[in-house]
């Protein structure tokens, strides 16, 4: 069956050329498709058939490192994935912590994002052209800086002792300030931990420049007549913004609110140097927990199949938002 | 399609090719020029030791060339762990004493040549702690060149002692009153934030490693036949003392741990006027900080039990490969390097470290050590007492994900001792399945 649709996809891609134009087109992708097999597809099966050994790479194993000291376990992970009890291995409470976390740091991150960026959007779009340009680039300057640059200078900025945060706090109490913002895992806000926002705000810092370029480019593609229609019906700024803006944007909207979460999934760098996963494991987010396993501790078969868990988590989420926000919108 | 097939195939065999590693070094055939590959982590002052050594080496043996081939750390261990598999490792690996049993129990590290040292001797003739790392199932994968030490003294700040009137250091500590004392006079607390930690122990290294040596001295055996125990008197003992010297006020756990003033840092930086961090600090850290470098010792702490017995995590070391293909050769080297004791001491003086040779802590050879490092002092009166910290499926495991961060927690005030000492046993006798 297989063979037939590769046969039919051949035949039609080759169609209608000559001898000369297969032999060039055959030359020409040759080298993509062997690149793509050894470096996207070969790893993407390597990585899918690990999570199915108990794979480390200080074994010695057979063909391509499985089996031997590298043993088939099967559906083993996935089975102790489900392991619930308080005497589950730590690897699987790690896994269970990730998955919260990481859902928690997507549920904030994402209507965050767009609460910040939707409205900063249309300020901008709002004032004079002549500085807009100032604007837009000042606030996309922050994607531009590299993530471990960004989570050092807010680890600076949340740093008990010589941080700003305590520093501004101090001037203003007259006091020494020593609260460790990122260590302490007694500080919560309704049950979410504090170091788990001071990387939320980190994060929204850096990459709310992408959706703010979305919104914008999004804005300019409504048409003018829209807008001076509903201001001649006596729309004020606000329900130009909540009554004609807003839902022209579904679309955009939906689009930045699934881009958004697959980031807010993938979720690493600023992470790892802000607090790598601790106080207590309050920050551990799944990305973090699997380039743990797979290489501090060197559980590389447990670490492909949280990888899986995730990868089906993330496509999950993302099918069910595009199913559940999907609109058709004409104007 | 023939002609597609064709294209693929000729462009996967080039691809293939081009791929291919180099396995280790072939054998040559009798008195046929012979090359070592060595594989080093990136330290400029181990590496100098080696190429020395190298270079000496060849100058006996004019058939052999030995090429060193480095990475930085990280890079390093990524490294090994794909080459190994591949079968393209170098002939000789740098391992540290932990990771050997790993490697070895994978089939990668060749067995100890007993025409090179028997098990016995090697026993005999190297420190207990260093050579136990190199020690699997009973069979021996390597040589030991240095103790790696993370307990056993501290760095102590006497200008800061000065100038507090603290005192008891002096004549030694005979006892963690003393250490309690002297720690409180020096560090500082201000509006309720500590500015500058009396002892910083809180480190992940520290924490883990004092941990398991206090709870060795106080009688206790944590690491038995595969079975890790903790929850017993000498665990409850341990963590009281720990937890004791937050209580007293020596050091803010929320403030200092690994992430926010590590020890190295917070003390050259005189946020902590003691630290509890191996002596591989003080070059890392002199350069920069002369001054405060200048007014360190070491300082030996107190045993609460009858020895200053303590764990220590093996050391730097060297393995072979066992698909080297010129392993008598590659053997001979380690031999030349690690057993030799003019040799190893010379290591030992050009990477500042401390001596895995039993031969190498008294006498000529250690005080050529000395006079090169004054801050070993302390150290090598103690080197005989320090116990390989045991077999552990992962041992890095074991002390970062693990003892470190529930012992912190548990400092933090944020669990009972009792839940410390069952989720430390508990999650490290787990990692045992």
């Amino acid at each position: 069956m297989t063979v037939s649709i590769q046969n039919n996809l051949l035949r039609r891609f080759f169609r209608g050329r000559n001898s000369a134009e297969k032999q060039f087109l055959a030359g020409a992708i040759s080298p993509l498709v062997l690149y793509m097999t050894f470096w996207t597809i070969f790893p993407l099966l390597w990585g899918i058939a690990l999570a199915f050994f108990d794979y480390s790479p200080r074994q010695t194993g057979g063909f391509l490192g499985f089996g031997e000291g590298n043993p088939f376990v099967g559906l083993q992970h996935f089975e102790s994935m489900l392991n619930f009890t308080a005497d589950a291995p730590l690897e699987v409470q790690q896994f269970h912590i990730g998955i919260r976390v990481t859902l928690l740091f997507a549920v904030l991150v994402v209507p965050l994002n767009l609460l910040v960026t939707l409205p900063l959007a249309f300020l901008i779009e709002s004032i004079n052209d002549k500085v807009k340009g100032i604007f837009r680039t000042l606030f996309f300057l922050p994607v531009l800086a590299p993530s471990v640059g960004v989570a050092i200078m807010w680890g600076f900025i949340f740093h008990p002792q010589r941080g700003l945060l305590n520093a501004i706090i101090g001037e203003f109490t007259g006091k020494l300030v020593g609260v460790a913002w990122l260590r302490d895992s007694s500080l919560t806000v309704w049950g979410i931990p504090v170091a788990l926002f001071a990387i939320v705000v980190a994060y929204l810092w850096q990459d709310m420049g992408y959706n703010l370029v979305i919104f914008i480019a999004a804005l300019q593609g409504i048409p003018q007549s829209i807008k001076d229609a509903a201001r001649i019906d006596g729309a004020n700024w606000w329900q130009m913004f909540a009554r004609i803006i807003v839902p022209l944007l579904m679309p955009t909207i939906l689009l930045a609110a699934v881009l958004t979460m697959i980031s807010a999934f993938q979720v690493f760098d600023i992470v790892q140097v802000m607090t790598d996963g601790g106080p207590d494991d309050q920050t551990q987010v799944l990305l973090l927990n699997i380039y743990s396993y797979a290489f501090r501790y060197q559980k590389m078969g447990w670490a492909a199949a949280v990888s899986i868990v995730m990868f089906l988590l993330v496509f999950s989420i993302s099918f069910v938002q595009t199913r559940l926000l999907r609109t058709e919108w004409e104007y | 399609m023939k002609k597609l097939l064709f294209v693929f195939v000729v462009a996967s065999l080039l691809l293939a090719a081009c791929g291919g590693g180099t396995s280790a070094t072939e054998a040559p055939a009798g008195g046929e020029k012979v090359t070592i590959r060595v594989w080093t982590h990136q330290n400029d002052s181990f590496n100098a030791g080696y190429e020395a050594l190298a270079t000496e080496y060849m100058g006996m043996h004019s058939n052999v060339e030995i090429v060193f081939e480095t990475f930085d750390y990280d890079t390093y261990i990524q490294t090994l762990q794909t080459a190994l598999p591949a079968k393209t490792e170098a002939d000789v690996l740098q391992m540290f004493g932990s990771w050997v049993c790993s490697y070895a129990d994978g089939g990668n590290l060749a067995e100890m040549p007993a025409s090179v040292i028997s098990m016995d001797d090697a026993k005999a003739k190297l420190l207990g702690a260093p050579v136990g790392g190199y020690i699997c199932d009973g069979k021996l994968y390597g040589v030991p060149q240095e103790f790696n030490i993370e307990y056993g003294a501290v760095l102590f700040n006497t200008a800061i002692a000065e100038e507090v009137g603290a005192t008891d250091y002096k004549d030694g500590w005979a006892n963690w009153d003393e250490v309690i004392e002297d720690g409180k006079k020096m560090a500082v607390t201000q509006d309720g934030v500590m500015t500058r930690a009396g002892l910083n122990f809180t480190g992940s290294d520290g924490i883990a490693t004092m941990f398991h040596s206090v709870y060795l001295q106080y009688g206790g055996q944590y690491l038995k036949d595969g079975v890790y125990t903790v929850n017993t008197p000498e665990g409850v003992k341990t963590l009281e003392l720990m937890k004791q010297l937050v209580d007293d006020g020596l050091v803010d756990p929320l403030l200092y741990n690994d992430e926010e003033n590590w020890v190295g840092d917070s003390y050259f930086a005189e946020t902590s006027a003691m630290g509890l961090v191996g002596p591989w600090a003080i070059p890392e850290y002199s350069g920069d900080y002369a001054e405060v470098a200048a007014a360190t010792i070491y300082q030996p702490l107190p045993s609460v039990g009858s020895e200053p017995v303590f764990a220590a995590a093996s050391g730097w070391g060297l393995t072979v490969s066992v698909n080297s293909k010129a392993q008598e050769t590659a053997w001979d080297f380690v031999k030349f390097v690690t057993l030799d004791a003019s040799n190893a001491v010379e290591w030992n003086l050009a990477s500042g470290t401390l001596p895995a040779l039993k031969e190498n802590i008294s006498g000529a050879n250690a005080d050529a050590l000395v006079v090169e490092f004054p801050y070993f002092k302390p150290f090598l009166g103690i080197l005989e007492y320090g116990q390989y910290e045991g077999q552990f499926p992962d041992r890095d495991f074991v002390w970062y994900e693990v003892a470190y961060p529930t012992v912190l927690n548990f400092l933090q005030g944020n669990a009972t001792l009792e839940e410390t000492l069952q989720t430390i046993e508990s999650e490290v006798q787990g990692s045992f399945k």
